[in-house]
């Protein structure tokens, strides 16, 4: 059990920046998962935590030690790699006992901690099995319990589920949090999916391009994105975006998109009065866009024309993907919304859930 | 019930094309097996029961003189009884599996090693050390034997040379004059019990190596870069050093690809026909002989066909027990992948 700390963390491939100043402090016990875009530098930043790439510039501590210079085994931490990486050549049990047979660990504690993995796992029929014979989830499971076994302060999993079909990613992310639970140790997860990241994690850390975006809960990255990338990035389906101005007229602020103008409410309106007469980029949720018949109670909106180009029914929801002018967008409604393909329609906008980025630096208004 | 009747009949008829369909299609490949392999093969094996010889040749097995002698020519093998100077089959047979095991146990190891070096991250000129590395394997045996026998030449070739230059260096005056391919005195007396190993053996050895390895290297080359980086970063972290990730991942993990090499290399150093004839000729005094080669030298000087083909019906079992063995115990046709 250990804290991880990222100080001012650069890797560097020639002129290719890969992880652009890091710097995160991944708490004891705590739950991290790294997400983003492919190539983003995630996993570069996980890989250098577990020594398997050199960092070019930062330190990198587990627990109170330094260790940008501690050779990978000798880190404490385990992996569990997107491919699963099994030995080919060993048995399920052989494959969890290889690193404590290296560490030369007695071979009825080797059995003991082997068992008790896979029972946590129920992976106790397959210990004789080669990893051929087993299916993706299985292999899975082995991966993992091979970190279990070896008592790690630190799990690193890169991208662990994203080789299994979406029903087993599903019951898999279960799992993944149950065994945080019970193990309360220190994971740091990377996946470019940001649902299993919302559903697992502790805190988020959002990375693009080498620099990470914001780090918080999963709530507040949600509600309150620091920027474009993590509006757009979190949240599914996501963000829309209107490019637009904010004018002032009268007392009243509004958003002009050249195509619809909404009002901000006057309570919100305060932090954005500096920005008036400026481009502006507006962004609402697609839960926050209602079916003007089916508005929930005490929301300020504001209503919006436009037609339905496609409905897309959920059972428990409908999405909307609707056109006004010549932007695109996509509302989340109440199932029992009755609006159709080509008709001519009013949504509401929920203006209590707005989010405004400046035009030119892409960060959120506040 | 015509109709039914017809429907029955046609399902027959496609069922019996589709059953026949594979054999058709294996039929081309089978009558060149039949005309290039299988007829030579049984007519040998037909000469082996005969004693053939030169008079024969012009009616072949219709020969008027032609004589079924049963199993004879292979009881004169087995018991030394064919004319022939200094025959043991014995010696002969230790021999060639003590060649052909001694060009494996050396040329498998050093190709993977070779290979391993080779497959360093970050090594510069690797396509080009790769090319070079081929080269051996498709130059003839012939050119290959040729040029070794003359660099082992007592007075004119290169090795002996090199040693005297050595010498030289060492303070010594006298120039070397080793006879390699002449010399029957055997450096190693106690080597092979049967028969001796003379210094012809230790120079062919050298010049196989020469042969052997790129091949090696070749097939290791390719079977450590399908084996996959991350199971590398695996065992690092789950605390391998180097040596240990290779024994306990390179090797377990090449074998597959290196077995049939090293059986294949096992069958043809057993078989090194025109390299061994054209270096030494099985010389000096038959020491360095093997079975093709004896097999060979009694068609050509004796003319003794019969026993000849008997000889050769021998090295056909033996090369079969051989493979058949390593197969099995080994499982070499074994892929870790395969589901």
């Amino acid at each position: 059990m250990a804290s991880v700390t990222f100080k001012n963390v650069y890797k560097r491939y020639g002129d290719v920046v890969a992880v652009n100043n890091l710097d995160i402090r991944v708490e004891d016990k705590e739950f991290l998962v790294l997400v983003g875009p492919s190539g983003c530098g995630k996993t570069t930043a996980l890989r250098s935590l577990a020594g398997l790439e050199e960092i070019s510039e930062g330190e990198i501590l587990i627990g109170d030690r330094v260790v940008n210079d501690v050779a990978p085994k000798d880190r404490d931490i385990a992996m569990v790699f997107q491919s699963y990486a099994l030995y080919p050549h060993l048995s399920v049990y052989d494959n969890m006992a290889f690193g404590l047979k290296l560490r030369k660990t007695p071979k009825d504690e080797i059995k003991r901690r082997v068992d008790e993995a896979a029972d946590i796992l129920g992976i106790h029929d397959l210990l004789q099995r080669k990893p051929r014979q087993l299916s993706g989830g299985q292999r899975q499971r082995v991966a993992v319990g091979r970190a279990i076994v070896r008592e790690p302060k630190v799990f690193l999993f890169d991208e662990p589920l994203s080789n299994l079909d979406a029903k087993l990613r599903v019951a898999m992310r279960a799992e993944i949090s149950k065994l945080h639970q019970r193990l309360q140790t220190t994971f740091i997860y990377v996946t470019h999916d940001q649902i299993e990241a919302m559903t697992m994690a502790t805190r988020i850390a959002v990375i693009n391009k080498g620099i990470l975006q914001q780090l918080d809960t999963p709530q507040i990255l949600y509600d309150r994105p620091n920027n474009l990338f993590v509006a757009g990035f979190i949240g599914s389906p996501s963000m829309n975006f209107f490019p637009g101005k904010l004018r002032r007229e009268g007392n009243k602020l509004m958003v002009d998109t050249g195509d619809f103008t909404v009002v901000i409410p006057e309570k919100f309106a305060k932090p954005y009065e500096a920005h008036a007469g400026k481009e502006i980029i507006f962004g609402i949720r697609p839960e926050n866009i209602h079916d003007a018949d089916f508005i929930p109670p005490n929301v300020d909106v504001e209503r919006v024309n436009v037609k339905v180009d496609v409905t897309e029914l959920m059972g428990n929801e409908i999405f909307l993907y609707l056109v006004s002018g010549k932007n695109t967008f996509v509302a989340r409604v109440d199932p029992r919304s009755k609006l159709r393909l080509g008709q001519q329609a009013a949504v509401a906008m929920d203006m209590d859930s707005i989010h405004i980025f400046d035009a030119a630096t892409e960060e959120a208004i506040r | 019930m015509a109709t039914a009747i017809a429907k029955k009949t046609r399902k027959k008829n496609t069922d019996f094309r589709k059953a026949i369909l594979p054999y058709l299609y294996l039929l081309p490949a089978f009558a060149v097996m039949a005309v290039i392999v299988f007829y030579p093969l049984i007519y040998q094996l037909i000469v082996s029961f005969t004693d053939f010889q030169t008079k024969d040749l012009r009616f072949g097995l219709a020969s008027p003189e032609l004589n079924f002698i049963g199993f004879q020519n292979y009881v004169d093998i087995l018991t030394g009884s064919l004319p022939v100077q200094n025959f043991d089959f014995l010696r002969v047979l230790v021999f060639n599996f003590w060649w052909a095991l001694t060009n494996v146990l050396l040329h498998v190891p050093a190709g993977v090693v070779i290979a391993v070096l080779l497959n360093t991250q970050g090594l510069w000129f690797k396509k080009i050390y790769r090319a070079i590395f081929i080269l051996p394997v498709v130059v003839p045996p012939i050119v290959v034997a040729t040029v070794w026998r003359n660099i082992f030449d007592e007075n004119y070739g290169a090795m002996n040379q090199f040693l005297t230059a050595a010498a030289q260096f060492l303070g010594s005056a006298d120039p070397v004059r080793i006879r390699w391919l002449t010399d029957f005195t055997p450096p190693i007396e106690w080597l092979l019990p049967t028969g001796a190993l003379t210094l012809a053996y230790y120079a062919m050895m050298v010049a196989n190596f020469w042969l052997g390895w790129p091949f090696m290297t070749v097939v290791a080359t390719g079977a450590l870069q399908s084996i996959p980086s991350d199971l590398y970063e695996a065992a690092s972290i789950d605390g391998a050093t180097g040596s240990q990730q290779f024994w306990r991942i390179t090797v377990p993990l090449i074998r597959p690809a290196m077995i049939p090499a090293a059986v294949y290399g096992f069958t043809l150093s057993f078989n090194l026909f025109a390299f061994v004839f054209f270096m030494t000729g099985g010389g000096p005094a038959r020491s360095t002989e093997i079975m093709v080669t004896f097999a060979y030298d009694l068609v050509r000087n004796l003319r003794l066909f019969g026993a000849a083909a008997a000889f050769s019906v021998f090295i056909f079992i033996v090369a079969l027990i051989v493979f058949l063995i390593t197969n099995r115990i080994t499982r070499a046709t074994e892929s870790y992948t395969e589901a």
